[in-house]
């Protein structure tokens, strides 16, 4: 394609320097899966040294000395899911405002520290979670561990920085829905219709009138209810001495108090008895697009690992059945797109979940057309049990998959893996558990799977199309 | 509970409150001494027929990265066949001529890999990314894909179809819009001024178009494999160098550089009700090859190409207007251009442009503050470490210094050139190559919001 400026996928990204970077090596857009799953494998594995300051933050090393950089990531336990209901988005422009300034290092000091010492730092919401990382050189690790202890210390917000986060997360919800066609679809709008508990189904990009709405005593309510040491896990992964770590780890963020427990919400969702249906008008799109989601078996069950074997063979890579039929065969479309949780992967996050698949096509191909495709191969998978040789080919798929998140941006990937093992099974040695739970997956897991959970009543169905003049708001 | 927030109201600023603060405050930790880097070691060879190879084994993590680079790209497109380039490339994934595209497709997901295919105004991309103990296997499939490609009939219509659509989607999304049309007046009929294709030129492409295509435009001394990971290096070799050595040599890459356009060009494009404006503002500079290209290069990081550079501090962390503005140099084969991209709230579209080219003005004005100058070098000198620490990336930089010719020092003596650059060269850059009155600029927005904001911007020498 001649068309050269990447979207960035990674939709919460909220600052641009790793973008940037992204955009300054490559010429131009290479799509890959947004959200494959990753399980370890026998034969490689990710050194693990984990424990617990006296104030309940988990603290995860893990050495790689391939080169003289270093990941810091700080994971605090609040994602979107659970904002406050009149303050939909908010849980992500407070993520905003963790640049904007701590105790002792005004607005402007954290990226000049950072980047202006060679390093890029990022932060992102999702379901469960917010992060915040630095990929640095590994001689500036204790002047980033130093920068995570302020920041969680305290901040220093005024009012103008503020005002200024919020003109710039309105401008990152025009730039990546309201003035983009397909803006949204399906990753912001699926949870929505799918879903029935609030929680789990608002708008957590947010409301513009609820971004505008928010004030200085949100911002202080929200950082002292869910940003204390014992709501959060450190990790630390590359070229570092574990000893001098754990050193600066005690000296920058052993003093930093605890904060009260934190009361949480019912996230849960009731058992999906019948399909849904819902349409989506788009103004600024062309070509009509579709979307399925089903609410995937709870994590860690042994149905979820079957349903991450399921995702492999339905839609990861282009041997994928959906592919092989909607792509090949049908023609119905370039690309089908999916996943176990848009947002990220089958493994970082703590609750209700779906798995997506979605796709754009020409109005030749009805829905109904392509859910009869769908169906011609979900059904089969429901019906008897995989053969050995499809489960095996799944498995390499996860493996390899898995092998290129331990390694995604320098060993922000690995870093991920761990703080959500840590913070959501308080166990970041999962990570090398993973093949062994893969490993007992059976074709009857798959089949029982693929029974109860791609179950068409299980199904919400959006359709895209393109807008007319004066078309009703979808629903 | 001890964690404070400081609550001040509108317009008591941060500066009122950081006496106390500093009073007491505990400073950040230096940075300790910066470890060496040194780019990792790559084995060179060149096959009879001119196909160049060059492996990189690195790293820990057991997968492999092939990627052959063919210098065929949109540059080698007639002016009616926009887009055959990538049509082909699509057409390279339908198959071999002794396996199918599913079989294909299979073999790679066995190794647990998928075969990927990028089209880029100068080259093909063709590359895969398997389990470390497959190196070979899928050394071999890849050269049999790119030597051996079945380019079936069968499929063009559906391919067709895909492209049709893709088009149709691009033209409906404002960068593209922007890019598009910066493009066509910057180069004109230069096949780098065309991103699009029409809908009637697409329709007409017939199998025999990319058959040609492929014939005329792809072989062994046009091509570039890269290896890098955890492989071994004996198996690949030997599997690169039998599944290649009867590959036709093909001709030699085609040279066509563009003039570019270099004077103030203005368009606004109409995007009804657009409740953001799309900037896209820039013009040509000197490419890799040139000594200037690394000075403008710590010129770009501080004007534009960094989250700390001075337009993006401006109208983003001061401002508020945009969320992910940058500018960048985009280059291609001995051509590139410097160009700033933001999406701004659609009533600041003029105060944007305002703080962008007052920032250019800046740069134009003087020499930059030691301190901000050595920030940028080290941003540089990191990311460079980044970029180079992954079996992509190593493969990614050197595809870029063997497409522009930079020579084999050019990775080793990098961060040398950053830090070498001085304060007075970076003015210097910025007054010779970042000149407003020579600009391209393409806005795409609400025309009748934001014509009066960016009146002034369509002629040089505007007052501000």
């Amino acid at each position: 394609m001649s068309a050269r400026v990447p979207r960035a996928l990674a939709i919460f990204l909220c600052l641009t320097a790793s973008l940037a970077l992204a955009q300054a090596t490559k010429s131009g857009p290479k799509t890959k899966p947004a959200a494959p799953t990753k399980p370890a494998a026998a034969g490689f594995h990710v050194p693990v040294d984990s424990y617990k300051l006296p104030n309940g933050l988990r603290v995860v090393l893990s050495e790689d000395h391939t080169a003289p950089t270093a990941v810091l990531a700080v994971y605090y336990n609040i994602g979107f899911r659970i904002e406050p209901q009149d303050r939909t988005g908010f849980a992500h422009l407070f993520e905003h405002m963790m640049f904007e300034g701590s105790q002792n290092a005004p607005k402007g000091v954290f990226d000049k520290l950072t980047n202006g010492n060679g390093g890029v730092n990022n932060g992102s919401t999702r379901f469960d979670f917010t992060n915040y990382f630095e990929v640095v050189p590994s001689n500036l690790l204790e002047t980033v561990l130093w920068l995570e202890a302020d920041r969680m210390r305290g901040l220093l917000i005024t009012e103008e920085n503020l005002k200024n986060q919020q003109g710039v997360v309105m401008n990152e919800v025009k730039v990546n829905v309201l003035n983009q066609p397909y803006g949204g679809f399906p990753w912001l709008d699926m949870p929505q219709y799918a879903n029935s508990n609030w929680y789990n189904a608002h708008n957590f990009y947010g409301e513009l009138k609820d971004l505008e709405a928010a004030n200085l005593e949100d911002v202080k309510k929200f950082f002292d209810t869910y940003y204390a040491p014992n709501n959060a896990a450190l990790v630390v992964v590359g070229d570092f001495n574990a000893k001098q770590t754990k050193e600066w780890i005690a000296k920058h963020f052993g003093d930093i108090k605890s904060g009260p427990p934190i009361k949480t919400p019912d996230i849960s969702e009731p058992r999906q008895e019948k399909e849904k249906r819902a349409k989506k008008i788009d103004l600024l799109a062309k070509r009509p697009a579709l979307a399925i989601a089903y609410h995937v078996p709870q994590r860690n069950s042994p149905e979820y690992f079957a349903m991450a074997i399921l995702d492999q063979l339905l839609v990861q890579g282009n041997d994928s059945l959906l592919r092989q039929e909607l792509v090949k065969k049908r023609g119905y479309t370039a690309e089908v797109e999916g996943g176990i949780n848009l947002l990220g992967n089958a493994f970082n996050y703590n609750g209700p979940m779906l798995w997506t698949a979605s796709l754009i096509h020409d109005a030749e191909a009805s829905p109904e057309k392509i859910l009869e495709a769908v169906d011609a191969v979900i059904e089969p998978l429901r019906t008897k049990p995989i053969d050995q040789q499809m489960l095996d080919l799944a498995r390499v798929k996860l493996r390899s998959s898995f092998y290129d998140s331990v390694g995604e941006f320098n060993g922000f990937g690995r870093a991920d893996l761990l703080a959500s093992f840590a913070l959501f099974d308080d166990n970041p040695a999962r990570i090398n558990a993973l093949d062994a739970e893969f490993a007992k997956v059976t074709p009857d897991t798959v089949l029982k799977a693929a029974r109860e959970y791609l179950r068409p009543s299980n199904r919400t169905v959006l359709v895209l199309e393109p807008g007319a003049e004066a078309a009703p708001k979808g629903n | 509970m001890k964690r404070l927030i400081k609550l001040l109201a509108t317009g008591t600023l941060a500066a009122v409150i950081l006496p106390t603060a500093v009073a007491q405050k505990p400073t950040p930790p230096q940075p300790g001494p910066p470890k060496p880097f040194t780019v990792p070691k790559a084995e060179k060879f060149t096959l009879p027929n001119g196909l160049a190879i060059t492996m990189v084994p690195y790293g820990t993590i057991p997968k492999v990265e092939i990627m052959l680079a063919v210098r065929a790209g949109n540059l080698n497109e007639a002016a009616e066949q926009v887009w055959l380039a990538d049509l082909t490339g699509e057409l390279l994934k339908e198959g071999t001529k002794a396996k199918t595209s599913e079989a294909v497709d299979q073999q790679f997901a066995r190794m647990g890999g998928r075969l990927d295919v990028q089209v880029t105004p100068d080259q093909t991309l063709i590359s895969t990314d398997v389990l470390g103990e497959y190196a070979p296997d899928a050394a071999r499939l890849l050269a049999e894909v790119v030597t051996t490609p079945r380019l079936p009939a069968s499929e063009l219509p559906r391919l067709k179809a895909d492209a049709q659509r893709r088009l149709a989607v691009a033209k409906t999304q404002p960068r593209q819009i922007a890019l598009e049309r910066f493009r066509k007046l910057l180069y004109g009929d230069h096949p780098y001024g065309r991103v699009f294709p029409t809908e009637p030129m697409l329709a007409k492409y017939a199998i025999e178009d990319a058959q040609k295509f492929y014939a005329q435009n792809f072989g062994a001394t046009r091509t570039h494999v890269y290896v890098a990971g955890k492989f071994d290096p004996a198996a690949v070799k030997s599997a690169l160098t039998q599944a290649f050595a009867k590959w036709t040599r093909g001709p030699a890459p085609l040279v066509n550089i563009p003039k570019a356009n270099a004077r103030r060009t203005f368009e606004l494009i109409e995007r009804p009700g657009a409740v953001q404006s799309t900037l896209y503002l820039g013009l040509p500079v000197v490419d890799p090859s040139h000594a200037d290209y690394i000075p403008l290069q710590v010129t770009n990081a501080m004007l534009g190409g960094s989250f700390i550079s001075r337009i993006t501090q401006n109208i983003r962390e001061n401002k508020g207007y945009t969320y992910s503005p940058f500018s960048q140099l985009s280059a291609r084969y001995r051509d590139t251009y410097w160009v700033e991209v933001a999406d701004v709230t659609t009533a600041v579209t003029g105060p944007s442009l305002k703080e962008i080219f007052g920032e250019i003005d800046g740069m134009r004005k003087g020499p930059p503050p030691a301190d901000e100058l050595a920030r940028i070098q080290r941003y540089l000198s990191g990311v460079f470490v980044l970029q180079n620490s992954t079996r992509e990336g190593v493969i990614g930089r050197l595809n870029f210094v063997n497409l522009h010719g930079l020579g084999d020092d050019y990775l080793s003596t990098y961060v040398q050139k950053v830090n070498a650059v001085t304060a007075a060269a970076v003015h210097r850059m910025a007054q010779k190559y970042v000149d407003p009155d020579r600009m391209t600029l393409v806005i795409v927005g609400d025309k009748p919001k934001i014509n009066d904001q960016v009146a002034p911007y369509a002629q040089v020498s505007m007052k501000q």
